[in-house]
């Protein structure tokens, strides 16, 4: 037991804080509250559920994807794949593909996994400042250079997300009324990824001056 | 449920028969044989005291510990607990819009998460026999805004002042080895669970390898009560705390008592190398 329940509080940890540090992430908090999301990532040996009120908890699943499944309210949606799969959902081609040959699974409200990934991917957190303000010295450097790799990580993986909801939601369950809501919101991920290559500029401009 | 035992989100109420502060005489006009006499003892810690007393003298207890009990706890298990009390809450199935009665809840951990996870249409009911615990728990959350769906009810596990098939899920986490007549409050609470419904009693139980037991009697018996000396400035309330673990029923037991309450598909799970186990039934 407490190694999941170990990975559920700092993963519980770290959601709340990184949230914390985008005051408008409140706004997108609140559209989701109420609901949940299960996540059944193999060889994660446990489903991973996120559920929404004023903060994010963390639960571990101990039941199945078909258990789960059996019990989802009307604001909750629930996914099955792998880790390894998560790349291919990049293309949208490859959806239909993937889900007939039972790779990955899309069950119940699908807007919800798509709000959860924009609450991720619209953080707008002034890293640079933050640095500024907390260390001032030579750690500076080093931990500038991790900030940038786990900043770039996070963020492309949460517009890969949102693409893959998106495109879930046109594919799969050909919800017309969704498209302009997709379309708006892959240019929203693609102004999300300019503004990242901006910071990721201005990161190396501070490292250099660092040095 | 009559009014005067429910409050919302601020007021606790109280249904306990236990005056919290009064010394309980046990009335001995009838002569007594050995037997009967053995009969109206229970233990409490290491001591065996008067059946009728017990009540009292855990609320002196945990009078004594309630400001300094979240602090300790945190030290003592060295933040385990939480992990411990997480696992607890993973295995509930809570869900928006359930009923949840957080028994001997203190100061409000469980309470704290299931506010959130059952949102504004379920409610939790935060139970305790003991008033300074409920006040320091209450205070809790109330600095942490959870107001809108907790009920406090100051009650005693062994006469839960509910009506039948009330509850979703019932939670009693570190409370029962407190408990007078164990079994009493296993009936209770399959009283007031909803058909389908599941228990979950957290408690320190027997740890599975004699070299753990051993390590683990030595941090309980010495190092315990000289940290509650050291923190809590009451070295006694800690050494009853250990004494207290030591004399619950082990695994095996405590699954036969919830069996004899009516629970069915009763299982649990050691934690921690058994030093604590999470024992679950459910009400069909
Ligand atoms: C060790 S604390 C546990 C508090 C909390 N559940 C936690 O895990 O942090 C034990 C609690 O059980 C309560 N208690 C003891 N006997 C009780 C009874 N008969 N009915 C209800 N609560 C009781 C005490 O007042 C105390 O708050």
């Amino acid at each position: 037991m407490p190694a999941s329940a170990l990975f559920a509080a700092t993963l519980e940890a770290s959601i709340n804080k990184l949230l914390a540090l985008d005051s408008d992430s409140k706004a997108r908090l609140n559209a989701l509250d109420g609901s949940r999301m299960t996540a059944f990532l193999s060889p994660i040996p446990f489903g991973i559920t996120l559920v929404f009120s004023d903060k994010v908890d963390v639960l571990i699943e101990h039941g199945d994807f078909e258990e789960v499944k059996a019990q989802l309210g009307a604001k909750d949606c629930c996914i099955k794949t792998s880790l390894d799969t998560l790349p291919a959902l990049k293309e949208t081609s490859q959806l239909t593909r993937l889900i007939q040959q039972k790779a990955l699974y899309l069950e119940g409200e699908l807007n919800v996994a798509q709000q959860a990934s924009s609450l991720f991917k619209d953080l707008d957190i002034d890293v640079e400042e933050l640095i500024a303000i907390r260390t001032n010295d030579v750690f500076a450097h080093q931990s500038m250079k991790t900030v940038k790799a786990i900043h770039e990580k996070s963020m492309s993986m949460f517009a890969n997300m949102g693409d893959v909801f998106g495109n879930a939601l046109v594919e799969e369950k050909k919800l017309a009324a969704h498209k302009l809501a997709v379309m708006h919101f892959s240019d929203e991920v693609s102004a999300l990824r300019d503004s990242t290559e901006r910071l990721d500029a201005r990161l190396r401009d501070l490292e250099e001056r660092l040095k | 449920m009559s009014d005067n035992q429910t409050s919302s989100a601020g007021d606790v109420h109280s249904s306990s028969k236990h005056s919290l502060s009064e010394e309980h005489v046990l009335e001995n006009d009838v002569e007594q044989t050995a037997e009967q006499a053995t009969d109206q003892k229970t233990h409490f810690g290491f001591k065996q005291v008067e059946k009728e007393k017990k009540a009292s003298l855990v609320a002196n207890v945990f009078d004594s510990v309630a400001a300094k009990y979240d602090v300790m706890n945190d030290l003592m298990s060295m933040g385990v607990h939480r992990l411990w009390k997480r696992f607890t809450i993973d295995c509930s199935g809570v869900r928006a819009g359930n009923k949840v009665l957080d028994i001997a809840g203190g100061t409000g951990d469980l309470t704290a998460k299931f506010s959130r996870l059952v949102g504004p249409t379920g409610r939790v009911t935060l139970a305790d026999i003991n008033l300074s615990m409920l006040q320091v728990g209450r205070d809790k959350l109330r600095d942490r805004g959870l107001v809108s769906n907790i009920d406090y009810v100051q009650a005693d596990a062994e006469a839960l002042p509910f009506p039948d098939n009330h509850f979703d899920v019932v939670t009693m986490a570190f409370g029962l080895r407190n408990v007078t007549e164990k079994q009493n409050a296993l009936n209770s609470i399959y009283r007031v669970l909803k058909p389908g419904g599941r228990l979950l009693v957290l408690e320190f139980s027997k740890p599975t390898s004699e070299q753990l037991s051993k390590l683990y009697d030595m941090y309980s018996f010495h190092l315990l009560p000289k940290m509650g000396q050291l923190v809590a400035n009451d070295a006694e309330s800690y050494q009853y705390l250990a004494e207290s673990i030591r004399m619950h029923p082990d695994q095996d037991t405590l699954k036969g008592m919830f069996e004899e309450a009516g629970f069915e598909q009763c299982d649990y799970q050691n934690l921690t190398g058994g030093i604590v186990a999470l024992h679950r039934g459910y009400k069909f």
